[in-house]
């Protein structure tokens, strides 16, 4: 029978196991790198420094951990943290001002290439609207859930996944059918 | 409806955008990156503890039973008394130096 994710942190936590750990980063890897992939504009290495970061971190802090929240959501708020503090870091992040993440991007200037393509409509919204969508729409995670990764009111982030489907959609429809 | 279908289809859509990624060596990347184990302080005190025991036995027992202590302090004795007291001193300041270095090493250099 499969370990849960209560059971292998418990298992770091007295025993100190590698072994354990190991699962829990088998078991999340693939949702923390593919939000922070969206996060950070696809640019797949530094999304991989930062999902390492984030496992590191989680590792040390762990005992923080007390299981009121699910492991991943615990672990998307540690990766979304890691995202601020690199975007704030830097200043910019890949080219792209904070200013601009922020900003919604015109989606006619988009190239005819790209259309179609859900991941680069999503890439045009803005940063606040983007991540409450990739919170709750694609890693299935509660309007309250999303609220406590991002820190901000439950009100806002149910306008943000709104707002965010609204400008999707417009967006997907503008650009014609499939 | 017309609403309810596309909202349906959209998040059918940003699903299939979450396709799973592969791991392909990330966990043993992260996995090299943790903290080397660390021996429980339990465990850590026994193992000091038997090492000390082991350690005390066989110099009683290689010496021949602890003679050469018996003399040194007997030849100790016999030394003037203000050469025993210089030698108390030093010892004094070598420990407390090294506490103070110990104390040191401990916090970082940070003071708290």
């Amino acid at each position: 029978m499969a370990l849960t994710d209560a059971d292998l942190v418990a298992r770091v936590l007295v025993d100190n196991d590698h072994h354990a750990f190991a699962e829990l980063v088998r078991n999340h890897q693939s949702s923390v790198r593919g939000l922070l992939r969206q996060l950070v504009r696809a640019d797949v290495s530094l999304a991989d420094d930062l999902s390492q970061e984030t496992f590191l971190r989680a590792y040390k802090n762990l005992r923080s951990f007390r299981g009121e929240a699910r492991f991943s959501t615990w672990l998307y708020r540690i990766a979304y943290n890691c995202f601020r503090e690199e975007a704030r870091k830097r200043k910019e992040l890949v080219g792209i001002d904070e200013a601009q993440l922020e900003g919604e991007q015109d989606p006619q200037t988009t190239d005819p290439a790209l259309r179609h393509d859900l991941a680069h409509a999503l890439q045009l919204l803005p940063l606040h609207e983007r991540t409450a969508i990739l919170l709750c729409c694609q890693n299935g995670l509660s309007h309250d859930e999303a609220a406590r990764v991002l820190e901000i009111p439950l009100g806002t982030v149910k306008t943000n996944v709104l707002r965010g489907r609204e400008k999707l959609k417009r967006t997907l429809a503008a650009w014609g059918p499939k | 409806m017309d609403d309810n279908l596309q909202e349906d289809l959209l998040d059918a859509r940003l699903r299939e955008e979450s396709a799973y990624i592969d791991d392909a060596g990330f966990t043993a990347r992260v996995v090299q990156k943790l903290p080397a184990h660390r021996v429980r302080p339990s465990l850590r005190a026994l193992i000091l503890l038997g090492v000390t025991l082991v350690a005390s036995v066989s110099a009683y027992l290689l010496s021949g039973g602890g003679w050469f202590i018996a003399e040194g302090v007997t030849r100790f004795a016999l030394l003037p008394l203000p050469l025993i007291l210089l030698s108390a001193a030093g010892a004094t300041i070598l420990v407390m130096a090294g506490g103070l270095a110990a104390a040191v090493a401990k916090t970082g250099g940070r003071p708290k």
